[in-house]
């Protein structure tokens, strides 16, 4: 959680992998019970990982690992390492020892058999594809209805944390929950609704994939606390984000926690439900770029791109949504407004009060990036060099020499008496900086009294 | 540009009413016409080509790249000389591709002299490196026509007469200052049908234009640099050939090459293009070797030097073939002349047509959008639907 | 973050159905390969294919005895949007997107070979229409993909059947056209090795195995071809096969060292003849070698 408002801890975005590792090993059991994940997890591997999985997909008994290293050529042996390192510990595959006693590799038995169904068929089918087939919806949604409703759905979360009055309804306690635990919101003592912190600032301006990843994994980790079953909901929003869009799929076969949990997915915009009994669903846009975006974040693909940054520093921004504009307004200045365009100025003072509320050049940067208008993605980069060295430049002034007077200490005779004099320094809260290759230290003046004495202690207690 | 002189001077004549050329349709908005515009242009290139003429396949060219005080000029960005150089590169690569049995020479004409810069080859490196180092050099002095011409003439005069002769200019420069009578130099370039062709980067110059039309060359003016770039890409094709061409049998040679690795038992020589080379490159076992002489070489095609037999592989031939048997012309057919509720779909792509008008072999009746068309007659120069059907593919049954 | 662009691949998978060679293959006592299981492995291997990125794009064509036809992905008209509603439920665990390719697929072939009963039966097939069909749609894919999307493509041949060294010209200029546009084509052979094929992967840099096990076809796509280019690199992969780029003779079609090029229309002669067969061009008898013209040096003006 953000200490201070003039914090600078930047949001911790985990992908898919590292999400992975961190759960503990029955559970990446039971998740690679189906096909989708199984999926999800392939298509984040490095590519000679890939095809590593791919080449013993079919080969049933283990093979020795002196003839997987001779599949790569010599020069790229690092990249053979981070391979076989990835998949150990995704527990893709797993050491087993051959028959002549040397080691070998074999793919995790639960992993094989869903890629094969994945890959051939057989199997049960995915959730949402009843074993009789639906009638076909009266009321069937097109694509844009859906986009238009996600969108909707996404942008009252948004708009909820930053305070404006539109996303006053709509919203549910369990979402607030979420908001409040992944640190994007607070509440203090005294308040009746909950307001942003700097980290939520930086959730803002990160491009919606990214946002809906971040959000689904700080709602996964609390899914224990709501009586749901981690490997049902995971296993469910994968096999989400690999249907078709604009199709509609069947509640029929769902289990109690599942359809719950789409409730809650009809909440953040993922599914399209018409009622809540109704017995069919539409996956939208967002849901489908979930697994599949992650690692390739190039462009919004459900939002036209709508902002244009010029040379001189001024942006404009085709949009007449309150939300785009309020983000624009974090670190820019508006000079204008019309009505389907606005107008800001790029200057110092305005980025740097942003700078001073957590955001980075970074996320500035990346922001302008993933929401540049088509034509200046078009031709050559995205945004004028110019403008993003400015933007780092800016940051960098914020480094500045902070100038501590102190004491050097220096010259121990032994790395011991070195240790003892740091930790109590440490301890009373006065040592600046220490350096124990050199052994040397620096203690602050104030404290500097306090710590002599303490020093001419030692050396008497050890000389007598 | 002024291919015809009896128009007379552009303000003689009567002025033209550009603003006419758009229209705008019912609705207000031009786009239809822009699409018109941009239709046209697409096809012009293909209409401009003429057929059935005895082209000259071997050639060899000279360019001689005018390196005088006028290149500096920054008209064309960001020097005259460095985009010349840059468009010359493409140029090389693209001639060689066209042309592959063909052969470069490059010739720097500035302070009143004239210098080759690499000898007649056919090997597109050479040439290209070599036009690379020109980049460091200054522009400087007064450039020779008459130097330039008769050191390239020095050394097409010996080449043997089944192969085109042909010089083109890069010039920039309004003057020239030369020796002697240029006339002179003029008749020695008939007398030995030498083609020569220039490019004009400043304006139109009398002298020039009296060189080429008088050797069956073409002399043109850019515009800007992508005028430059067309018309320099006009010369990659090969031209028609002269009056006087002698026909003959060429002996070539077909090397064997050699993949190497230590399983054949091949020991591991010298390569006769890095003979002169300082480093150790070329020693390998990796080569062609001349079936005549057995002298290794790295890369074809080449002549060899022990034996002066021509070595090529099959496919540098077969790269020219597409000249010698063009594909037709497809025909225009508007779209009216389908049932209305019909789909149309363009049998390469898959695409479905919505333009006014759609292209169809002459031969197979396959229907083609004009993307496809356009890919087909420049760069793919051979029919789908023809190629897929025994009746209709090349009907050149000689190759059977 | 900071990298945006995005890469996929376009594979282009040419099939050669001619219907006397699987014909033939199937009356054998003992079936190497049928054509339905070699429709399941290249199944598979598009779907591996697909899965290896989601952006990855695949195209399929057949290249029958007389005419090519374009099988994957079906025409559409610009309007409608590809989802297919009124394919039937999937009732296993495989993918939509597979499920949906596959059948399709597999009702295309059929159709194929049931409305082309009746036609003559040649030896060989015609391979490169369906390659210059293959680079058209290559081409068009180009146009079309997104901004910021950077797309590389190939072409795998699966061929069975004869060379038609009548198709020389017409294959060789797609094979430069390949080259220019940096396509790269791989050819796996099942039977009768092909010269044609073999300078088509040597020059665009492709992978040409004639392969030795026809039943183990899957395990080769799957180890040999799924690569892309810039991943095959850093594989081991099998050696280059020696490429014979001599020259055919035209008036005996023998294989020669050297040979008469005639320089009006470049045909390749193994003996001097005073015309030339093809373009009826008169030549004269050979001059003496050119050393004695060379050395007398014409004084310059």
């Amino acid at each position: 959680m953000a200490n201070s408002l003039f914090s600078t801890r930047t949001l911790d975005c985990k992908d898919l992998h590292v999400y992975l590792k961190t759960l503990p090993s029955h559970i990446l059991d039971r998740l690679y019970n189906h096909p989708a994940t199984c999926l999800a997890v392939f298509r984040e591997l490095p590519e000679i990982g890939k095809h590593y999985v791919m080449r013993l997909l079919f080969v049933e008994q283990p093979v020795s690992q002196a003839v997987i290293g001779l599949w790569i050529n010599n020069r790229h042996i690092n990249e053979h390492h981070i391979c076989t390192r990835a998949l150990s510990d995704l527990r893709i595959w797993y050491e087993q020892p051959l028959p002549g006693g040397m080691q070998g590799w074999i793919l995790n038995s639960t992993f094989k058999t869903n890629m094969k169904t994945a890959l051939l068929g057989g199997g049960e089918p995915w959730t949402g594809r009843g074993a009789v087939p639906l009638p076909s919806d009266k009321n069937s949604k097109d694509v844009e209805f859906l986009d238009k409703y996600a969108v909707e759905r996404w942008e009252c979360v948004l708009h909820f944390m930053v305070g404006s009055n539109e996303g006053k309804d709509g919203i549910s306690g369990d979402t607030i929950e979420v908001l409040k635990h992944s640190g994007l919101m607070k509440l203090e003592e005294g308040e009746p609704m909950p307001f942003i912190t700097p980290g939520g600032f930086q959730f803002l301006l990160m491009d919606t994939p990214s946002q809906i990843w971040f959000f689904m994994l700080q709602y996964l980790d609390m899914v224990d606390s709501r009586g749901l079953d981690l490997v049902e909901c995971l296993s469910f929003l994968f096999q989400l984000s690999f249907s078709t869009l604009g199709k509609d799929y069947s509640t029929e076969s769902m289990s109690e926690g599942q359809q719950r949990f789409l409730q809650h997915l009809r909440e953040f915009g993922l599914v399209y439900q018409r009622k809540r009994k109704e017995k069919r669903y539409y996956p939208t846009r967002l849901a489908i770029n979930l697994a599949s975006g992650l690692s390739s974040i190039t462009s919004d693909s459900n939002r036209k791109g709508f902002i244009v940054v010029e040379t001189n520093y001024r942006i404009y921004a085709y949009t007449d949504s309150p939300l785009n504009i309020a983000l624009l307004a974090l670190f820019s200045e508006m000079l204008y407004r019309f009505p389907n365009m606005a107008v800001a100025n790029l200057t110092r003072d305005s980025v740097r009060a942003a700078l001073i509320r957590g955001i980075t050049a970074e996320q500035i940067i990346s922001f302008l990036r993933t929401r540049a208008h088509q034509e200046m993605a078009k031709e050559g980069p995205a945004l004028p060099p110019t403008i993003i060295d400015q933007i780092r430049l800016w940051e960098l002034e914020r480094d500045r020499f902070k100038f501590n007077d102190g004491v050097l200490y220096s010259q121990f005779l032994s790395q011991g008496d070195f240790e003892k004099l740091r930790d109590y320094a440490k301890d009373l809260g006065v040592l600046v900086w220490d350096n124990n290759q050199k052994r040397v230290m620096v203690v602050s003046r104030a404290g500097h009294d306090t710590v002599k004495k303490y020093w001419k202690q030692l050396k008497q207690s050890g000389n007598s | 540009m002024a291919d015809d002189d009896d128009k007379g001077y552009r303000w003689e004549t009567e002025y033209e009413k550009t603003w006419e050329v758009l229209q705008e349709d019912a609705e207000g908005s031009l786009q239809t016409s822009i699409d018109d515009m941009l239709h046209k242009a697409k096809r012009r290139k293909l209409l401009e080509k003429i057929t059935n003429v005895r082209l000259g396949m071997m050639r060899h060219l000279f360019i001689i790249i005018d390196m005088s005080v006028s290149m500096g000029d920054q008209d064309l960005k960001p020097t005259r000389l460095i985009c010349s150089l840059k468009l010359l590169e493409s140029f090389i690569e693209e001639y060689f591709d066209q042309n592959p049995i063909s052969q470069l020479g490059i010739i720097v004409t500035k302070n009143k002299r004239a210098e080759k810069i690499t000898e007649l080859g056919g090997n597109p490196r050479r040439h290209i490196s070599a036009l690379q180092k020109l980049k460091e050099r200054a522009c400087q002095g007064e450039p020779s026509l008459q130097n330039s011409l008769e050191l390239a003439l020095q050394t097409l005069r010996h080449m043997p007469s089944h192969a085109s002769r042909e010089i083109l200019t890069i010039y920039g420069s309004l003057t020239t200052c030369d020796p002697g009578d240029i006339v002179e130099t003029l008749k020695i370039l008939k007398d030995a049908h030498v083609r020569c062709s220039m490019v004009g980067l400043a304006a139109e110059v009398r002298i020039c234009k009296k060189i080429c039309s008088d050797t069956h060359g073409k002399y043109t003016v850019i515009l800007d640099e992508s005028h430059f770039k067309d018309l320099l890409n006009q010369h990659t094709s090969p031209p028609p050939a002269m009056m006087n061409t002698e026909s003959s049998l060429i002996r070539m040679g077909f090397p064997h090459q050699n993949l190497g690795g230590d399983r054949t038992g091949h020991k591991p020589s010298m390569c006769m293009c890095h003979l002169d080379s300082k480093t150790v490159e070329g020693f390998s076992t990796t080569g062609y070797f001349c079936p005549q002489c057995k002298s290794k070489y790295c890369e074809l095609p080449v002549e060899c030097k022990s034996c002066g037999l021509t070595l090529v592989s099959a496919p540098h031939l077969a790269r020219s073939y597409h000249h010698l048997f063009p594909l037709d012309q497809s025909k225009e057919v508007p779209i009216t002349d389908f049932d209305p509720g019909q789909h149309i779909f363009c049998s390469a792509c898959q695409i479905e047509i919505q333009e006014q008008s759609v292209y169809q072999c002459k031969k197979c009746k396959c229907i083609y959008c004009i993307d496809c068309d356009i890919f087909i007659h420049e760069t793919l120069h051979s029919c789908p639907g023809c190629s897929s059907s025994r009746q209709t593919q090349t009907a050149e049954a000689v190759f059977v | 973050m900071a990298d945006s662009t995005s890469t996929c691949s376009l594979v282009v998978i040419i099939l050669d159905t001619n219907p006397a060679w699987w014909g033939r293959q199937s009356n054998h006592g003992n079936p190497k390969l049928s054509l339905s299981k070699c429709v399941d492995s290249l199944m598979t291997f598009a779907n591996s294919h697909l899965m290896m990125n989601h952006l990855n794009k695949i195209a399929f064509i057949a290249a029958h005895s007389n005419f090519s036809h374009f099988m994957y992905p079906k025409r559409q008209q610009r309007e409608v949007t590809d989802i297919d509603t009124n394919i039937g439920e999937i009732n296993d665990g495989k993918y939509e997107l597979f499920d949906r390719m596959n059948n399709q697929i597999k009702d295309e072939i059929k159709s194929l070979v049931l409305k082309n009963m009746e036609v003559e039966f040649e030896n060989d097939s015609l391979i490169a229409g369906a390659l210059s069909m293959a680079l058209c749609y290559i081409h068009r894919m180009e146009k079309e993909k997104p901004i910021g999307v950077k797309m590389t493509s190939r072409v795998l041949v699966v061929k069975a059947s004869e060379d038609n060294p009548a198709q020389y010209m017409n294959l060789m200029n797609t094979v430069f056209t390949a080259q220019k546009q940096n396509v790269v084509i791989d050819a796996c052979i099942l039977d009768n090795d092909s010269g044609l094929l073999q300078q088509a992967c040597d020059i665009t840099g492709g992978v040409y195995l004639k392969i030795p096990q026809p039943q183990g076809m899957l395990q080769y796509l799957l180890w040999v071809y799924l690569p892309d280019p810039s991943t095959r690199e850093q594989l081991t992969l099998p050696a280059r096969v020696q490429v014979d780029y001599r020259a055919a003779c035209f008036c005996h079609r023998n294989l020669i060292d050297i040979g008469y090029v005639c320089s009006v229309c470049l045909s390749i002669f193994c003996s001097f003849s005073p015309i030339c067969s093809t373009c009826q061009t008169t030549f004269k008898i050979i001059a003496p070698p050119k050393l004695t013209k060379k050395k007398s040096k014409k004084p310059t003006t």
